[in-house]
């Protein structure tokens, strides 16, 4: 029997599918749109054609109460904090860029949460602020981080406000300033945002859906914070901790 | 989870918190129908001794603002006070006392009244905020009456004679323009009186918050939120006084028969800055379903004024409204949370940042991490505000707090503390 891990987020909902040996069967993401029970059917229905479910299944996220089938809730941080020490057993620092949320964890040396932080009330930092100013330029969110490579200058963005950081960059739209160095500036004004959430000083882990679909944001973490890893399909971290956390109990 | 965790243990004294606060606005009602007293609004850490003693009724437009958000209807005035001028990240209690004002609305006229009881003077101490001046002025341009007050210096490090002296003197430079509109004059003696009421009222609402030493504790912040009513409004009355004595004696049997607020209490919480008054019930029911109580916090104990002395009314009005918690300095602040920390043996402290009160918000200058570094007690900081719904994040904040318990409980020894 395999067990699920459900981490149904305010944009996506991941769906991770895990032996009994813990090990990672099979992964899916999709837009969780308006209804969390559909979208977790959805993750249900998308394993259950092929292997066999074990309920009840372990849920994080904003809609990790809302679901038809058995299912045991965890707090996302708490899920994706496990993840992360056990592929890393490491003292580090986390920040997790989600759609509508950036979180900063700081995990001690037993795996413990010690500290975590959230955005404060604004897309400002958060896959948010990249889709709506992809929306208002009418080019695809997926395409900035292929734009963003022939960026030859960064272009600062200012404001902390979405509506306010369309204005400014309408302004340099007006000015002439190239499409990719604006994106650089989008792309830099999300790793500002999470850096003044807490001094960065441990092994920093990036996680999350935007650096996992734009990889560039992971590399200018890089380029200022020597010691900082981004592991592949980071955003399906929290839900497989769901799963891991409840191995314990 | 069962459900039953989150049902709140209601204080049976709560009838009589309702009779008491029923009686206080009938009287204003009263005094507002008939004309037979002097009505006097007053910032809520303000001179309420004096216009007590000089034989006012009270009014607070701060009470008045706790209403209107506590009843989910600030963000229905905020708007209307921010067409007419006043920005919305200043105090909501003002944007939305003032827009209900403007939209003729009060939950007093649920009480039978015709609207906010009109003021003949307006007094104010500026030891909360400035707000409050630029709040009753408003008041006093509208309907032509005289708007005075106290300039406690802010910050205060150490409280020197100088300052002392300096309010204590303010105090008295309002008796002879209060007199103007009193129906009688300052009486020394009617003043020695009030304050001593409002000590014995301040010594008891303190005895009442200092309960929630015991483990479990019998009462919990959302409780002294409402609960508080009395001391805030009747502060120098009997009435304060003698609903303290019933709230305090029932405390004190549930202590005796180990009822506690929180059914199975096995994290005790500090809250530091003002509640979110929107979120009160179902604040309360979150925390409780996850066995943790909100045992102290700055809000509620900032109505403490026991150095009030009838031996020496306006030095000891001056100390006692001067050492108020939110005009000290940082340093004084985290020596006052350092020991309570310790005298309430809390778990984990919640910084609330509220949006338009800055004032009473103290995670913005690094007390919070420096309070940490010395007492490795968790903490968290949320971001909402007092009465506008709109700065607030209820799923974000959920999670944010869910979380932070699941920290506490993964603390080595935590759960050993508990005591049931």
């Amino acid at each position: 029997m395999n067990k699920l891990g459900i981490d149904l987020g305010s944009s996506y909902t991941k769906g991770v599918l895990v032996d009994e040996n813990n090990k990672i069967v099979d992964y899916h993401v999709s837009k969780t749109g308006f209804d969390f029970i559909k979208a977790a059917q959805k993750i249900i229905d998308k394993f259950s054609s092929n292997h066999e479910i074990q309920y009840p299944v372990f849920t994080c996220g904003y809609g990790r109460d809302q679901l038809l089938v058995p299912y045991v809730s965890n707090s996302e941080i708490i899920a994706l904090s496990r993840t992360v020490f056990d592929s890393y057993n490491r003292k580090c620092s986390v920040i997790d860029i989600g759609g509508q949320d950036t979180k900063y964890i700081k995990i001690n040396d037993q795996g413990q949460v010690d500290k975590f932080k959230m955005n404060r009330k604004c897309a400002a930092g958060t896959g948010s602020f990249i889709e709506e100013i992809a929306f208002r330029l009418d080019v695809s969110a997926v395409e900035f981080n292929n734009l963003v490579k022939q960026a030859t200058e960064e272009v600062k963005i200012n404001s902390f406000c979405t509506v306010f950081a369309i204005s400014e960059i309408i302004g340099m739209i007006k000015n002439g300033f190239a499409l990719p160095n604006i994106i650089l500036g989008i792309y830099n004004s999300v790793v500002e945002r999470c850096v003044e959430m807490s001094p960065l000083e441990d092994y920093l882990i990036i996680t999350g859906g935007v650096p996992d679909n734009h990889p560039e944001i992971i590399r200018l973490f890089k380029n200022r914070f020597n010691n900082c890893d981004s592991p592949e399909k980071s955003q399906f971290m929290a839900a497989y901790g769901c799963v891991l956390l409840n191995n314990e109990t | 989870m069962s459900a039953e965790k989150s049902d709140i243990i209601r204080l049976e004294s709560v009838a009589a918190m309702q009779k008491t606060m029923g009686d206080y606005f009938n009287r204003l009602k009263d005094a507002a129908e008939t004309g037979n007293k002097k009505i006097a609004w007053c910032s809520s850490v303000g001179p309420a001794e004096l216009l007590y003693s000089m034989g006012f009724e009270v009014y607070f437009p701060e009470n008045h603002g706790a209403m209107l958000g506590a009843g989910k209807n600030a963000d229905k005035y905020i708007p209307t006070a921010v067409a007419h001028g006043y920005s919305p990240d200043i105090c909501s209690y003002l944007t939305s006392d003032i827009g209900s004002f403007l939209q003729n609305e009060t939950p007093l006229q649920k009480m039978g009244f015709e609207s906010v009881p009109k003021p003949d003077v307006l007094v104010f101490n500026t030891n909360q905020c400035r707000e409050v001046e630029d709040w009753f002025s408003f008041y006093a341009r509208h309907f032509d009456v005289p708007v005075m007050g106290i300039h406690t210096p802010l910050n205060i490090n150490e409280l020197s004679e100088g300052i002392i002296q300096n309010v204590a003197s303010q105090f008295k430079d309002l008796i002879p323009e209060l007199e103007k509109v009193a129906t009688q004059k300052f009486d020394i003696d009617k003043f020695k009186h009030t304050i001593g009421l409002s000590h014995d009222g301040c010594v008891l609402w303190r005895q009442v918050l200092e309960t929630a030493k015991n483990i479990p504790s019998p009462i919990n912040f959302f409780d002294a939120a409402i609960h508080m009513g009395p001391i805030v409004v009747m502060r120098g009355t009997q009435y304060a006084i003698d609903y303290y004595k019933i709230l305090l004696a029932e405390l004190q049997n549930r202590i005796k028969n180990k009822i506690s607020a929180v059914p199975e209490e096995k994290f005790r919480i500090y809250w530091d800055g003002m509640p979110l008054w929107y979120q009160l019930s179902s604040m309360a029911k979150l925390f409780a379903r996850h066995d943790t109580c909100i045992v102290a916090s700055t809000y509620c104990n900032s109505w403490i004024f026991d150095d009030l002395d009838s031996k020496d009314p306006f030095v000891s009005s001056a100390l006692a409204y001067c050492k108020l918690f939110i005009v000290r300095s940082d340093d004084v602040k985290e020596k006052v949370l350092e020991k309570l920390m310790t005298d309430f043996s809390i778990d984990g402290i919640i910084y609330h940042e509220s949006k338009t009160c800055a004032r009473n918000s103290n995670n913005l200058y690094g007390l919070q991490n420096r309070l940490y570094n010395k007492l490795n007690i968790p903490f968290l900081e949320i971001n909402g505000d007092l009465n506008d719904p709109r700065c607030y994040s209820e799923e974000q904040t959920i999670i944010a707090i869910e979380t932070f318990i699941s920290q506490l409980s993964n603390q080595v020894g935590k759960l050993d503390k508990v005591q049931l």
